[in-house]
């Protein structure tokens, strides 16, 4: 699996090698962003998309790579939107003259907002991480659990917050390319985490943890880093996602969303970078794609439509469970897709003759 | 790390281990020096495993003191302990069994990144100041810094991921791994996990290697290659051994010191021969019963 700094990019001399994937992205976002501009609802489910997949690549940080099982992600979520959304609202009004035009002060504004939201939660990160150093198992879930309905019920009763009304009004800043972006560097982030030597560390901590304090590991630490940068991202996410919405409650973000997460990193395969991002995308658009099948069969009937809705969620389970029976692991186990696909086309091949 | 001479690297002061009621250890002593291979045996629940536990920290000692090196380790934790030299094998094989043969080893080669404040300088300082927070903040800055390398991918992070990958093929190529390189641990067969157990702790650059029950489940030509490797392991990397073995043709050929402990006591201690013909040594593994017919024996021989 995560051996070798893969010799891909052989040919580029090292110091390119870090930034390379990023100044390659920026182009292609930045085309994505031209084309979608007259689609808003592409822009909005592939926003949704996007915060899913940040919000799984992080969290299988924690739960995949270091094998500690937690289930209160919303919780982090929730932390970023109220606190980048409610510095946008404050500073609506603020324009940076340095940045020349209105809108490109905005945007400045907005990632100092979705840093700032990404920054707290990750000090919330080490709050979380350190009952990590004591639990294990099912007794960290439930912490991790308790920690999300906590930050849901805070936020439920804070007049700063809205109280369950929520916040409103928050400026719609967020494009493609910024969600798509972010989605980049959860990605890259988590790739380079699993290459490195503290990438191994975690995965020496999942595989055993004894073994791995004796081999000169910092477990204990090692955790608690963990819980920091998968709550940075899911910080970043819930900024991203008050961003876009323009309006949050804590309705959106409660155990349900936690377990959402949860299953798609569970689905994937827990410690696949690529299988949670495949797990994300999936399990965020079927919803709607059986959505618009149903509509498609219903003709246009609109009554039909929405009894044939109701049955989504059975089906939505039912696929769940069928994963579950055909493959325990999750769809990639813990190796990455490239891992899993020649042996897949080899094993296609030897069937053939 | 600069040693006084002749002071061990491995020091086991009078200690002992209670648990509750039991007493799990009492009056252990034992020395490491440079090129010792010392032998740790007893019958089962004499309390061998207790001993590696309390010299690699993974229990903190009711009484008495353990020092690597001079240091006293007395409550600090296992990874520290490693850090200072001291590396281990488990009795009941503890690999990283997702991860390949190489990643392995490369887990414990991370005590290689110091890229702030040099490893010299934390260790003069470890040694110096009696100050454990500040030296942990500058372990804690190291980390930091290099977690952004790792993740900007800096020239200075993909050497040192190179060295780190050309160390741990050395080291599988010393214990013959090299061809099992890519092949995740679980899947080697018995004996290879074993060695590469033992290659993994090398890793860790310890002064002092710990072996618990190296050649449990080794068929006979396994164990007769392993008296080799471990002789050959001690010359190429100077290192003092300590093997707790259950095997005592393996023992008694390879160790030039042995300790026996029964029920956490030590019954004996010295070389081979003297532990071999020991009554206790014989009374403790063979019963009273046969002890008293060996002594007959011996008697009326003589």
């Amino acid at each position: 699996m995560e051996s070798v700094a893969a010799p891909r990019f052989s040919g580029v001399p090292g110091w390119l090698r870090g930034p390379l994937p990023i100044l390659l992205s920026l182009p292609i976002l930045a085309l994505a962003q031209w084309a979608t501009a007259q689609a808003p609802f592409l822009v909005y489910i592939a926003s949704i998309v996007g915060v899913n997949v940040i919000l799984a690549v992080s969290l299988n940080i924690v739960n995949g790579m270091t094998g500690q099982f937690s289930i209160g992600h919303a919780g982090f979520m929730a932390v970023g939107a109220y606190i980048a959304g409610k510095f946008s609202l404050e500073t609506k009004d603020v324009y940076l003259p340095f940045m020349q035009s209105v809108a490109a002060s905005d945007q400045l504004m907005f990632v100092f907002a979705l840093l700032l939201g990404g920054a707290v939660a990750a000090v919330f990160g080490f709050l979380v991480g350190l009952p990590s150093l004591r639990l294990k198992g099912d007794y960290l879930a439930i912490v991790t659990l308790g920690f999300g309905e906590i930050i849901r019920v805070i936020v439920q009763n804070t007049e700063m917050f809205g109280r369950a009304l929520g916040l409103s009004g928050i400026p719609q800043r967020s494009s493609i390319f910024m969600v798509m972006f972010w989605v980049f560097l959860t990605i890259l982030a988590a790739r380079r985490i699993a290459s490195s030597a503290h990438g191994r560390s975690l995965l020496a901590i999942r595989e055993d943890e004894i073994a791995a304090e004796a081999m000169g590991v910092n477990t204990t630490a090692y955790k608690v880093r963990a819980f920091v940068i998968s709550a940075f991202f899911a910080g970043v996410a819930g900024g991203l996602f008050a961003h876009f919405v323009g309006i949050i409650n804590p309705g959106s973000f409660t155990f349900v969303k936690s377990m959402e997460i949860v299953v798609m990193i569970v689905a994937g395969g827990l410690g696949s970078t690529t299988g949670s991002i495949v797990a994300a995308v999936f399990l965020t658009l079927l919803p709607e794609a059986l959505r618009s099948i149903f509509t498609q069969l219903g003709g246009g009937d609109q009554t039909l439509a929405q009894r044939v809705d109701q049955i989504r969620m059975p089906i939505y389970g039912m696929l769940l469970v069928a994963l579950m029976l055909l493959r325990p692991q999750g769809l990639f186990g813990t190796k990455e897709i490239w891992d899993v696909a020649p042996k897949w086309l080899s094993r296609r091949r030897k069937g053939m003759r | 790390m600069n040693l006084v001479p002749g002071e061990p690297l491995l020091h086991a002061k009078s200690v002992s281990i209670q648990f509750g009621g039991l007493r799990a250890l009492t009056d252990f002593n034992l020395e490491i020096h440079k090129g010792d291979l010392k032998g740790l045996i007893g019958p089962n629940g004499a309390g061998k495993t207790t001993a590696f536990n309390v010299l690699t920290g993974v229990y903190r000692p009711t009484s008495g003191d353990v020092f690597v090196s001079g240091n006293r380790i007395n409550g600090r934790k296992p990874h520290q302990i490693n850090r200072l030299g001291v590396a281990r094998t488990f009795q009941n094989i503890r690999l990283f069994k997702e991860l390949t043969a190489i990643d392995n080893v490369k887990v414990a080669c991370l005590s290689e990144s110091y890229s702030v404040v040099r490893r010299e300088t934390l260790d003069r300082l470890e040694r110096g100041t009696s100050a454990l927070w500040f030296t942990n903040a500058l372990h804690a800055l190291n980390n930091y810094v290099d977690w952004w390398r790792a993740l900007l991918l800096t020239p200075g992070f993909l050497r040192e991921e190179a060295e780190v990958t050309k160390k741990a093929e050395g080291l599988l190529e010393t214990m013959g791994l090299l061809h099992r390189r890519d092949e995740e641990a679980r899947n080697l067969p018995y004996g290879e996990q074993r060695r590469l157990e033992i290659a993994r702790a090398l890793a860790t650059n310890p002064k002092v290697l710990l072996l618990d029950e190296p050649a449990a489940g080794m068929n006979t030509r396994e164990k007769a290659d392993l008296m080799v490797l471990i002789r050959e392991l001690r010359e190429k990397f100077s290192l003092g051994i300590l093997v707790i073995e259950h095997d005592m043709k393996l023992v008694m050929g390879i160790c030039e010191h042995i300790t026996v402990l029964d029920h956490g006591e030590t019954i004996a201690a010295g070389g081979p021969a003297e532990v071999r013909t020991n009554p206790k040594v014989i009374e403790a593994y063979l019963g009273e019963s046969f002890a008293a017919a060996h002594a007959a024996a011996a008697g009326s021989g003589a």
